[in-house]
């Protein structure tokens, strides 16, 4: 038996054992919410057989079914909670569906975060591997790794509740938008490198790579800052 | 052959890109009688009910809101097409989204009923019909593994060793469609108001387990 075919029959297994166990749970169930939520699952060892075919036709069958699926979830949904509410319409108390996940008042917390100490030491962890991580690989997606990583710093000094005085803000606005004034004559000057210069094009886009995350970073890291 | 005998003499395709209808005395016959209904269905006007009371006399006459009846008729009109075309279709696949579509149909009409216990037996027909989701396109595209096509028309060809495959499929054609009567009885719903509609269950089963009869008997 070959490979291909050997998956084919293992997967098969697969979907049929997941809808005979979710029969088993299903005849189990005394709540028809969770009757609601297993016959779910047993659409999607349907989807499992139709994957295992694996042929790209399989792919083009797989959202018929999954729609179908969807719909017939749906209208059984519809008819359980019409029926709940006929069934409620008797009783005064008028309960939702779900009403038990719903927050009815607001808790009594007594928990002091900003003790917290690892909220001090992994903020700067992270936004410096994200910074050194987009650095390295440069270009758009660095910068925005590289933002990523500057935002998340703010956001995790805001959470602490350490506000930024308006004369440092000031300050580092303008020395972040110089900055990145900067990379963006650095990376225009790599990109005119290519032109003048073609047999040297690996610097070049070094440089350009290195002007464009500076650049983006700095820029995203302004927004960032703005949220502030 | 026997097989030739069910189906009836073969009239030609009609080419629909990949989805090939085909024709034969039995598809046009069935096609001609489901879309019949159709057309009954869409001029009848519903009946008004009294109800019998049990413990006093008078009868108590049921209401049924416009909206209620507009919707059950146009469920049952939308079963009654998917009814048709299911029986021109030469595609196993595309068969079995037809009688999901009947299913989806039939759960509407039933469920249009603002009655707990019909609502109920809706409840438990869906149930059953989104399981036996499984069985249907399972053995669909258990079929399409083995022999690599769908369509009706090229699996009558060759002969394929398709027993388990045509028993799931009948399985899955049974809990979709086959059992929507026995639900509509457990929901009374011949006493439920609003009667005629819901004719259209019996008749669109009815018509899909002779069908898929057929096709299980083409292809073999």
């Amino acid at each position: 038996m070959d490979y291909v075919s050997l998956l084919f029959s293992r997967t098969v297994t697969v979907g049929l054992i997941v809808g005979i166990i979710s029969l088993y749970s299903i005849s189990r169930q005394k709540t028809d919410l969770n009757m609601i939520l297993l016959t779910d699952l047993v659409e999607y060892g349907m989807l499992v057989i139709i994957a295992a075919i694996g042929s790209d036709l399989a792919e083009a069958l797989i959202l018929p079914g999954l729609v179908v699926g969807m719909a017939e979830l749906l209208a059984v949904a519809e008819i359980f909670v019409s029926r709940n509410d006929l069934r409620k319409q008797g009783q005064k108390k008028k309960s939702k569906l779900l009403e038990e996940f719903t927050v009815k008042e607001i808790p009594d917390m007594d928990i002091n975060f900003s003790k917290m100490e690892v909220l001090y030491t992994a903020p700067k962890f992270f936004a410096f591997v994200l910074v050194v991580y987009g650095a390295i690989l440069s270009g758009f997606t660095g910068g925005a790794v590289m933002a990523s990583g500057l935002l998340f710093y703010v956001l995790a000094k805001r959470v602490l509740g350490q506000k930024i005085l308006p004369e440092d803000l000031k300050v580092s606005w303008e020395g972040i938008s110089a900055f990145s004034g900067i990379a963006w004559a650095v990376w225009i000057l790599g990109f005119i490198g290519f032109f003048l210069f073609p047999s040297k094009w690996p610097y070049f886009l070094i440089i350009a790579g290195f002007g464009l995350a500076i650049k983006v970073g700095s820029k995203l890291g302004l927004i960032g800052e703005l949220f502030e | 052959m026997l097989v030739e005998y069910i189906a009836g003499n073969f009239h030609g395709i009609i080419p629909l890109g990949d989805i090939v209808f085909y024709l034969t005395d039995f598809s046009l016959i069935a096609f001609i009688i489901a879309m019949l209904f159709t057309a009954i269905v869409y001029v009848t006007k519903p009946e008004k009910q009294l109800e019998a009371q049990v413990h006093e006399f008078g009868d108590k006459f049921n209401y049924v809101t416009v909206e209620e009846l507009k919707i059950r008729r146009f469920m049952s009109i939308v079963c009654g097409i998917a009814t048709a075309f299911s029986m021109l279709t030469g595609d196993l696949f595309d068969f079995a989204l037809f009688l999901a579509v009947i299913g989806i149909t039939n759960i509407g009409i039933v469920s249009a009923v603002k009655k707990e216990w019909v609502l109920n037996a809706a409840f438990h027909y869906g149930i059953i019909a989104i399981i036996s989701s499984l069985p249907l396109f399972g053995a669909a595209a258990l079929i399409l593994g083995k022999t690599g096509t769908l369509s009706i028309f090229e699996l009558a060809k060759n002969g394929h060793e398709l027993f388990y495959q045509k028993l799931l499929y009948a399985v899955g054609m049974i809990g979709e469609t086959g059992v929507a009567p026995f639900y509509a009885a457990k929901a009374e719903m011949f006493r439920a108001p609003g009667a005629p509609y819901i004719l259209m269950i019996h008749l669109s089963s009815l018509l899909v387990i002779v069908r898929t009869v057929e096709i299980l008997l083409t292809i073999s």
